[in-house]
């Protein structure tokens, strides 16, 4: 599973400390993240996409899609 | 904030260090490279204990969690991993002994060391490579 989540902190000028506070995990995640070395729950995945105001497929993209 | 798991980390490696010193500079005779090797590892292992608990700090000063769904999973694959590999090592610590000459005592105190290095290494091969759904 890879994601778009630099991309579009970046668009929101968001720090990756910033999503994590609003996401309520350790920064340490967020980075883990964005280095697709973790794949977040289904909650995690989802509140992440409600800080970007997108549905969750347009951050979390399967690599079979 | 909540700092009891680093309060926790931190008292337990300082009483692992305390009672260390006291057993290494409380020896009367002669110490043997055996024992040296076996008070490195266990600084080493108190290192790891103080690095936790000031992380642990540094996250309640921060205001950030100490704890979340990734750190919690890093600990539960770190403790599944370290439990099925010390497994092996007390089958190596049994075949060992009858090959080398050791107390009981030397065999418990390497395999309960051991043990702690098993479960050190895991947990940076995990924090390194990460939690993905294989």
């Amino acid at each position: 599973m890879n994601n778009r989540i630099r991309e579009y902190r970046a668009r929101l000028d968001l720090t990756q400390e910033d999503l994590a506070r609003k996401v309520n995990v350790r920064r340490e995640t967020i980075v883990f993240l964005e280095k697709n070395k973790y794949n977040p729950s289904l909650r995690l995945a989802h509140d992440i996409a409600v800080v970007f105001g997108v549905p969750i497929e347009e951050v979390f993209v399967f690599e079979n899609d | 904030m909540n700092m009891k798991r680093g309060i926790v980390a931190l008292l337990v490696s300082a009483i692992v260090l305390a009672t260390t010193a006291f057993w290494f500079f409380g020896m009367e005779k002669s110490v043997n490279p055996h024992e040296i090797v076996s008070f490195g590892i266990i600084v080493v292992l108190v290192g790891f204990g103080i690095w936790f608990a000031v992380r642990r700090f540094s996250s309640a000063h921060s205001g950030e969690p100490q704890e979340d769904e990734l750190s919690k999973k890093i600990v539960q694959k770190t403790a599944a991993w370290s439990y099925y590999i010390s497994l092996y090592m007390w089958v190596f610590m049994l075949w060992l002994k009858d090959r080398v000459e050791m107390d009981t005592e030397e065999v418990l105190g390497a395999g309960i060391l051991s043990m702690a290095v098993i479960f050190m290494l895991c947990f940076i091969f995990h924090r390194l490579r990460g939690v993905r759904n294989e």
